[in-house]
């Protein structure tokens, strides 16, 4: 009876490490990109990242260029680049590039992009970490953000202002305007 | 600072449901199902309650409609043993889905039963949702938030633009869709809003006033013609 059992159950552990093995695998990979556009390339070219991202300044999504957007750029001459190529197919085609989303805030988060970039003035590297430094799209994202990160920053920020509350008017509505109350940030 | 509250006055109120309706609507409120409604489970965070009219027995119904009554004294946020509900600087009680345990405590403090628990996922996120309100979980109590999400959205609009908030600017869905137009909306704080006047008003009164939960949803009594 045992020695039937424990090779069944020696294969069963197998067939489980395999599975799990795979399911890491396949976790880590992370996400790949239609098109292995290098952020450091064109932020060297002094693009903003709103050139790209621009509903970042008007939207609560920042979310990824349209294929036009692209094409403004990359559309005339001869190229040797296959990403280039890939973008003018995709444009030829009337396609949208299929971007893969990589950042994702939890459901029951509300964050506005606008507001943050607009009125703060955030850095997007605050919360996004060093995107100017990638050859190649990013797997996953570089930075794990946590509560404390959104309420660090609300409680520093508010604390500095209301400092400075009464020189400037505008300094007042600001300071009320930043909140650490939950229902700010939670939907 | 802000009070937000709302007057609803029952003289124009016709019961038609419409508030109901742009409330599920607006928050991402889940049909429960035949089976679960039967075992009393219906989520509805605004209901319009019936009353028969105690002078015109049989032939009149009174209609109240009922939010969560955002009360300045919230017997719900008391007996939360997580902070998961809470009254915020601007007199909403919120309701933060992420921290809910789902004891429901709450639900048995309120005396207005203006809460709801999800006894299952009634639904998942998709196409037809708003985005801007969470999809809640199974095992979480949820409520009328004074469609809080708007002001967010409101808040946020106006900082972008660089300019003032101006509190007409937010609007609950429920007072946007009355077509009666019985639903007042604003800053219960600023004495010159129309809804500070209407609750100053002799016909206002706040529903089970005697329990101390000072009520920020005033309603306004029939006038003469309600007998």
């Amino acid at each position: 009876m045992t020695s039937n059992t424990t090779p069944r159950l020696l294969l069963l552990l197998v067939i489980l490490g395999a599975f799990l093995t795979l399911g890491y695998w396949v976790n880590c990979s992370g996400v790949e990109q239609p098109i292995r556009f290098p952020h450091k390339t064109h932020l060297d070219l002094n693009l903003a990242c709103t050139t790209c991202h621009y509903r970042a300044e008007k939207d609560a999504v920042a979310g990824r260029p349209p294929t036009a957007l692209c094409l403004g750029c990359h559309m005339g001459g001869d190229t040797q680049s296959e990403e280039i190529k890939k973008i003018r197919a995709y444009g030829e085609k009337g396609q949208e590039i299929p971007w893969r989303r990589v950042w994702r805030l939890p459901e029951h988060v509300f964050f506005p992009h606008q507001a943050h970039v607009t009125a703060a003035g955030l850095k997007c590297q605050t919360c996004h970490g060093p995107m100017e430094t990638l050859t190649r799209p990013p797997a996953r994202p570089l930075k794990t953000l946590a509560m404390d990160d959104c309420v660090g920053c609300h409680k520093a920020r508010s604390a500095a202002q209301k400092n400075k509350a009464n020189e400037a008017r505008l300094a007042t509505v600001t300071a009320q305007r930043l909140p650490t109350d939950c229902i700010a940030c939670h939907r | 600072m802000a009070l937000w509250g709302m007057v609803i006055d029952l003289d124009r109120c016709t019961g038609c449901q419409a508030c109901v309706i742009a409330c599920k609507a607006e928050n991402n409120v889940p049909a429960v199902g035949e089976k679960e409604a039967k075992r009393e489970r219906i989520i509805s965070w605004m209901q319009v309650l019936t009353e028969t009219d105690e002078e015109h027995h049989g032939e009149k119904m009174r209609f109240i409609p009922r939010p969560c009554l955002q009360c300045d004294d919230p017997p719900c946020t008391k007996v939360c043993p997580v902070y998961a509900t809470y009254r915020n600087p601007e007199g909403i009680v919120a309701q933060i889905y992420a921290r809910c345990i789902g004891c429901r405590f709450c639900m048995a403090a309120c005396p207005y039963n203006a809460k709801y628990f999800n006894w299952h996922t009634y639904q998942k996120e998709g196409p037809g949702q708003n985005p801007d309100v969470s999809v809640r979980p199974k095992g979480v109590v949820e409520k009328c938030t004074f469609c809080h999400h708007r002001l967010q959205k409101a808040r946020v609009r106006a900082l972008a633009e660089k300019r003032d908030f101006d509190p007409r600017e937010y609007v609950p869905a429920c007072a946007e869709a009355c077509p009666a137009q019985a639903i007042f909306f604003g800053d219960l704080s600023d004495p010159v809003s129309e809804v500070a006047r209407l609750a100053r008003s002799p016909r206002a009164f706040k529903l089970q006033e005697e329990l101390g939960t000072k009520p920020k949803v005033i309603y306004l009594t029939e006038g003469e013609g309600g007998g």
